[in-house]
């Protein structure tokens, strides 16, 4: 099932970048028990303006996935992200976009 | 430097103009005419946005609103830059001008009071926003210009975003919260229509269109708006005066009231029983609003102040 809520969340955009949240190597761990789906998740930067469009759109969208009634975020700072979480089609997404990673 | 008849041959043919020396001074004067409006609108939203930003009720909602001023002053930026390869004088344009001469809509003359205000500015001049330059990103003849909108177009979305998540949220919450949002709407609504100048039936011909600098009407601009504006606020519970028409086969938004009509600045009510001729709209938008000379001494007045005490020390 994490393996669906994986896929998931990588239907989800992020609000200004053009590249979905996997790929951008925000999503560090989904743990899923009985219907109750815990995500940690960071943030590109402390001061993330699209914070709470991120939330909201993480939670909307693992709600709609069969089996989840509950989900939890943890929003975690370790480890920071960098770049280097970028997966190879986050990197060409954001390149193409004309942004130097 | 082509001639005109060479240079009207290449934009017929789609050809993409790249310098000052492939264009006439014609199609050169129009093109930085369409770029002032462009820059100096996206400079003052950034006053307008902040006066009301301030008044953000969570740290989260401040930053947003923060991050869409920065948004803003970087497509200013872009404008004047260009501007500047043109030939123009950034400095001069941005902090020696006098605020009348500031070619921006009049919505942003009128003060956004409240958080309510600021994110139905969001979702709807940003809209009229993303509706002009997604144009100019599709159709515009020069091609710096239509390169350096990729960018502004998806952080355009992000300020739309910003604006209809929080409009739906006060909406929900009801009472008091949502007859504010509905106030907003009632007078920002028709100062967005406005946004997009006069109907095509007065403008008899459009030096824009045929440089292709845009690719749509005034009237197609506005119906593109509407077709966005409309369904999101009845979607929400949000009344607006326009509702949708079949004509041959084709969706057309009409508008509920005497377009243009008069318009209360300071109270900031419309009077729809008050038709008005065009001409009246040019003498508002000429005269300028209640904030306009507020907004441009917010960025000019400290360069004004710093210039003269940076020269006092000789340095």
């Amino acid at each position: 099932m994490t393996q669906r809520l994986w896929a998931a969340l990588a239907e989800v955009q992020d609000p200004e970048m053009p590249v979905n949240l996997v790929d951008l190597g925000v999503v560090y761990g989904i743990d899923e028990h009985d219907g109750v789906v815990e995500v940690d998740l960071t943030f590109t930067a402390m001061g993330c303006p699209a914070s709470e469009f991120i939330l909201e759109d993480v939670r909307e969208r693992l709600l709609r996935e069969d089996g989840v009634r509950e989900v939890r975020v943890n929003v975690v700072w370790d480890p920071p992200w960098t770049s280097a979480r970028l997966t190879q089609a986050g990197r060409d997404a954001l390149e193409s976009w004309g942004l130097a990673v | 430097m082509p001639t005109p008849a060479e240079f009207d041959q290449m934009i017929k043919s789609g050809e993409v103009i790249e310098s000052p020396r492939e264009m006439t001074p014609e199609y050169l004067r129009e093109l930085k005419h369409t770029l002032i409006v462009s820059g100096d609108t996206e400079l003052i939203s950034a006053p307008a946005y902040y006066l009301a930003a301030k008044r953000a009720p969570s740290i989260n909602a401040f930053m947003t609103g923060i991050a869409i001023i920065q948004d803003e002053l970087a497509h200013a930026h872009i404008a004047y830059h260009i501007l500047e390869e043109l030939g123009e004088d950034q400095e001069k344009l941005i902090f020696s001008r006098d605020p009348k001469s500031f070619r921006y809509p009049y919505a942003f003359d009128v003060p956004l009071d409240s958080w309510t205000e600021l994110v139905v500015a969001n979702g709807m001049y940003d809209q009229a926003g993303f509706c002009l330059l997604g144009d100019i990103h599709d159709k515009c003849s020069y091609g710096p210009w239509k390169r350096g909108l990729n960018k502004v177009m998806a952080e355009e979305n992000f300020h739309l975003r910003n604006g209809r998540t929080w409009m739906k949220r006060i909406s929900a919450a009801g009472g008091s919260a949502k007859e504010e949002l509905q106030r907003a709407v009632d007078w920002m609504f028709p100062l967005s229509v406005e946004w997009f100048g006069l109907p095509d039936n007065l403008k008899m011909h459009s030096t824009q269109l045929e440089y292709r600098l845009k690719g749509l009407t005034n009237d197609q601009l506005r119906q593109w708006w509407l077709s966005t504006v409309v369904p999101y606020c009845e979607q929400i519970g949000i009344n607006v005066p326009a509702h949708k028409e079949t004509r041959d086969g084709k969706d057309v938004w009409e508008l509920d009231y005497p377009f243009p009509c008069e318009f209360d600045a300071q109270a900031k009510r419309w009077d729809f029983k008050q038709p008005i001729s065009w001409d009246d709209v040019l003498v508002r938008w000429r005269d300028r609003g209640p904030r306009n000379a507020e907004m441009v001494a917010m960025f000019q007045e400290e360069f004004h102040k710093f210039r003269k005490t940076h020269h006092k020390n000789g340095s």
